[in-house]
């Protein structure tokens, strides 16, 4: 592997590394704009000179890839230093002073750079360049554009071109005046259009759903997987006190490099709903208030009593659950257990490599809960599962099928007693004898198995809303009111510890390696997105 | 000296095939046919030809990088985008001789072994396209180009594709890029367009003067080209004269003379009741020189040694009646106009030089004006930019700033302070549409 020493530190890198990553690896700053790990190399913003020896002239780190005893001079050299400034002049020469109105502030590439490169004083005293009419512009549902912020890194272009292959941004005009446009003025509809305003180094591109609704240096950022389908992208839950304000792509090169489809994306708005804050049962056909203790203790004595039992489980549910529900249900209380599946919309993911990878199952978990040994059912299978009566019937998640909430799976939950996990409005809910209050994703703690096998961890962000408790957790008092101890496990990973031990394709896993490994400096630093 | 590249101007129907043939043309190319292509470009590097596009980079040399057993195709473009101001040479070849650049182009492209070859014709040169167009029907049907060159076994196909009207694609990347369907952005280097050119394949691209010397070397030899001009200079040149000069128009001299002989002898002198200024040697790209400067030699390093570049040999005169501030604004509207957007110091500095040399010449300079277009120029120039383009605004825009200072000072003791700018306010008048109001 080829030797080079950044600034006198002295890293050893894989040959054809650029001089960007060779620095990072060496842990020196090499400020960049265009440049992205997962995009073309263009070399257009400048800002990347390095002085390599020998070589008369600066070279750009992006495209200058390590040869062996190359010594490269980042911040440590003068000339570097005059140039880096006079790139970021050049940048900020038309670029508005609005941070304290632009939404990207505090993420924004530019004015990190400016405050670390940059100096206070411009030599600039002419009027700004401006686009009238391009100040908020929406050019699709989800992406903002202001062109006066734009720094013409073109990143947003290569992202449609090379990523999400629909070349629908594109450049109009030329030189100082060249703009960001969709190709023929059509809105800007792609798929993954918000990753366009992820890539964005500066606000030229936003993302409408989050705009103005939280300054970025508030949000805490959480390691999660989209519950958007099997694909298991990696994303960060942006959250502030208990509200989460987006989804943003976590780095993973086997399974989403830095990118996130736009409906995995806005599926973050929906885990703030929480319309069931206590436990309910029904009495007399009236719902009533009880309490975390009343519930178990109630519901332990109908599990006990209860010779048909049946459970409607769904891919929806992390590992744990599954696992403690099948212990629980199955092994314990020799109930029946299937887990609901179903097909949905088509959804794709690029991966590091520039693979496709495809999904049509709209669940994160169904192949963990196929990994489990369980009977993954679809929507007729399930209504014959649900026909007859039963002594006790638990839906663990009820919007993970959309059967359940047709009126023939109503008349037939009618017939028996139910327990219902909640969390937002479902028409289970009125069937329901008992309805249990659930954490959302964002509250929840476990693992996801992704369709490609990849058993990956998801951490709490935000504390369950009201009352409501995790389904593991739920699933954990039941095991405890009805005195098994052998699945009194505290917490997801002791479940998992436990589910490791039992389950072949489970074997070998460590719960603290399934997360943090692919964490990705660019993110915390960088704002690659 | 005799007409070489010119030679057919005034030639009564020139154009035509049997004209050419007649006063021995593809007499060139028969004899490149039955050499070695490596041989031809021994020859071609023995006279040691440099390219006349304006960079001056050896011919031959640039042949040999193109990788020889390379497997699948091979090209060579003829950059006849010709977009440099002042610069009219090509147009003029092209005009009375269009075989000549056809030779060329077939025994360039023999040498690097390539079966198809592209003029890159800029698009404002309607008239010339069609010319080309006709030239290279008439060599097909002649059997000179097309299947089996001048029943040789080596094929030969010649495109001519014309240009959308940027001065940026007549760089060598961003006319590949250009000639590919695509923006003319040019490309990071290396990789060079000799290993990866248009298409991704091997590539070579030459001006239409290099290729139209070209024949000349294969029938008169490397020897006697090369005796033409100086050691490393060599061949015949042609010089296109603009400006204050009595008799504008393109000269073809021996590489070497002097700006002396071309604009007084040549050109008449500096019309009548005025004073040579300042001139460009080679195109508006090339730092400006002065009267003291006029006993350089024209050609690629004497020019550079002057602090110069000979350029695309385009000499434009300037008399004492030229304000070298309005030159400079004039400059800068061009490359402002003509950068492409792509990297930064360029984009933003040619904008910006525009804006200050507009302000000087409204009456609002300041005194730290010319301080910061020196600014402004050595940091968009010395290889901060992905194209010469950089260079090309920046370069001359300086020249004149360091060797002009009394022409701004003048100018900006006669200045008057800006006026503040009124901002209009505008009343409400609802939301825009398409805009959801956040």
């Amino acid at each position: 592997m080829p030797k080079v020493t950044i600034d006198g530190i002295a890293v050893e890198v894989p040959a054809g590394t650029n001089l960007i990553e060779a620095a990072r690896l060496a842990g020196v700053n090499i400020p960049f704009f265009c440049y992205h790990p997962y995009l073309s190399v263009v070399g257009q913003c400048r800002i990347c000179m390095v002085e390599v020896e020998g070589a008369p002239r600066l070279a750009i780190a992006c495209a200058t890839p390590v040869t062996d005893g190359m010594v490269v001079r980042s911040e440590t050299s003068p000339r570097v230093k005059e140039a880096r400034d006079a790139v970021m002049e050049f940048l900020l020469a038309n670029h508005p002073l609005d941070c304290p109105v632009c939404d990207q502030a505090g993420e924004c590439l530019l004015q990190d750079h400016s405050f670390s490169e940059g100096r206070d004083t411009t030599h600039m005293v002419e009027t700004r360049r401006t686009f009238p009419g391009f100040e908020r512009r929406l050019i699709g549902p989800h992406v903002i554009q202001n062109q006066n912020r734009c720094i013409h890194c073109s990143r947003c272009i290569r992202f449609t071109q090379e990523i999400s292959e629909t070349a629908a941004l594109t450049y109009k005009s030329r030189g100082n005046h060249a703009y960001i446009d969709t190709f023929d003025g059509q809105p800007f509809t792609d798929p993954f259009s918000a990753c366009a305003a992820d890539v964005c180094p500066v606000g030229a591109l936003t993302v409408r759903e989050f705009r103005f609704r939280k300054r970025a240096w508030k949000l805490r950022s959480t390691p999660s997987v989209c519950p958007g389908c099997s694909i298991g992208c990696n994303l960060w839950i942006d959250h502030h006190e208990r509200t989460v304000y987006r989804f943003t792509p976590r780095e993973n090169p086997a399974i989403n490099a830095t990118w996130l489809c736009d409906y995995g994306r806005f599926l973050a708005d929906s885990l703030n709903e929480a319309h069931y804050l206590h436990p309910l049962h029904r009495v007399d056909g009236q719902l009533r208030q009880v309490s975390w203790g009343e519930a178990i203790r109630a519901l332990a004595l109908d599990l006990a009593a209860a010779r048909t039992l049946r459970v409607v489980a769904a891919g929806t549910l992390s590992n744990e659950t599954l696992f403690l529900a099948r212990e629980l249900f199955v092994r314990h209380l020799k109930g029946e257990l299937v887990v609901a599946v179903h097909e949905g919309e088509p959804r794709r993911m690029k991966n590091g490599k520039g693979e496709w990878l495809r999904s049509r199952d709209a669940h994160p978990n169904s192949e963990g809960a196929r990994r489990l040994g369980l009977e993954l059912v679809g929507g007729e299978r399930l209504a014959r599962f649900l026909f007859g009566a039963a002594d006790l019937t638990i839906i663990l998640d009820p919007t993970a099928h959309p059967y359940l909430a047709t009126e023939e799976a109503l008349q037939l939950l009618r017939v028996s007693p139910t327990l219902v996990l909640v969390r937002t409005d479902h028409p289970t809910a009125e069937v329901a004898s008992w309805l249990l209050p659930v954490a959302s994703l964002a509250a929840d703690e476990g693992t996801f198995t992704s369709s490609g096998g990849h058993v990956q961890r998801f951490a709490p962000a935000v504390a369950p809303a009201g009352e409501a408790r995790p389904a593991w957790q739920i699933l954990h008092l039941l095991a405890r009111g009805l005195g098994v101890t052998t699945l009194d496990l505290p917490s997801p990973a002791a479940v998992f510890a436990a589910l490791a031990a039992k389950d072949k394709p489970f074997a070998g896993l460590a719960w603290d390696d399934l997360v943090g490994k692919e964490r990705s400096s660019y993110r915390e630093q960088q704002h690659v997105g | 000296m005799e007409p070489i590249l010119l030679r057919a101007r005034g030639v009564p129907n020139s154009r035509s095939l049997s004209t050419y043939l007649a006063a021995g043309g593809y007499e060139g190319l028969k004899k490149a046919l039955g050499m070695d292509p490596d041989a031809v470009t021994k020859e071609v590097l023995d006279s040691e030809l440099r390219g006349r596009g304006g960079a001056g980079f050896p011919t031959g040399r640039k042949w040999t990088f193109v990788p020889r057993d390379h497997p699948g195709p091979k090209y060579l473009i003829c950059n006849a985008d010709e977009s440099e101001p002042g610069t009219f040479k090509d147009r003029e070849i092209i005009e009375y001789d269009p075989h000549l650049v056809l030779e060329g182009i077939a025994i360039a492209a023999y040498a690097i072994r390539a079966s198809t070859a592209y003029i890159y014709i800029r698009g404002e040169f309607v008239r010339w396209a069609a010319i080309l167009e006709q030239a290279i029907a008439e060599a097909r049907a002649h059997g000179i180009l097309g299947r089996h060159v001048m029943g040789s076994d080596y094929h030969l196909d010649v495109w001519v594709h014309r240009g959308a009207g940027a001065y940026i694609c007549g760089e060598e990347t961003a006319l590949i890029e250009s000639l590919e369907g695509k923006r003319g952005f040019p490309r990071l280097k290396p990789p060079f367009p000799a290993v990866v050119g248009v298409f991704g394949k091997p590539t070579v691209v030459n001006n239409v003067e290099t290729l139209a010397c070209v024949p000349s070397i294969l029938t008169r030899g490397a020897a006697w080209f090369a005796s033409i001009g100086r050691p490393r200079n060599t061949g015949p040149k042609l010089y296109c004269v603009s400006g204050h000069v009595r008799r504008p128009g393109v000269y073809e001299l021996p590489m070497g003379v002097t700006f002396r002989e071309i604009i007084e002898e040549h050109c008449g002198g500096i019309r009548d009741g005025h004073r040579l200024k300042a001139f460009f040697p080679g195109g508006s790209s090339a730092p400006v020189m002065t009267p003291d400067q006029i006993d350089v030699k024209a050609d690629f390093d004497a020019c550079a040694e002057a602090g110069s570049m000979l350029g695309s040999g385009g000499v434009i005169v300037l008399d004492d009646t030229v304000d070298m501030v309005e030159a400079a604004a004039n400059l800068a509207h061009f490359y402002a106009h003509e950068s492409c957007g792509q990297c930064t110091p360029c984009r933003e500095g040619s904008d910006w030089a525009q804006d200050i040399l507009d302000r000087i010449l409204a009456g609002h300079g300041r005194p730290e004006d010319p301080q910061t277009l020196l600014r402004i120029c050595t940091y968009a120039s010395q290889g901060m930019t992905i194209c010469p383009l950089g260079d090309a605004f920046a370069l001359p825009i300086s020249s004149i700033v360091k060797k002009f200072p009394a022409e701004f000072e003048r100018h900006i003791a006669a200045a008057t302070p800006r006026p503040p700018k009124k901002l209009p306010v505008l009343p409400w008048a609802g939301p825009r549409p398409g805009f959801d109001g956040q």
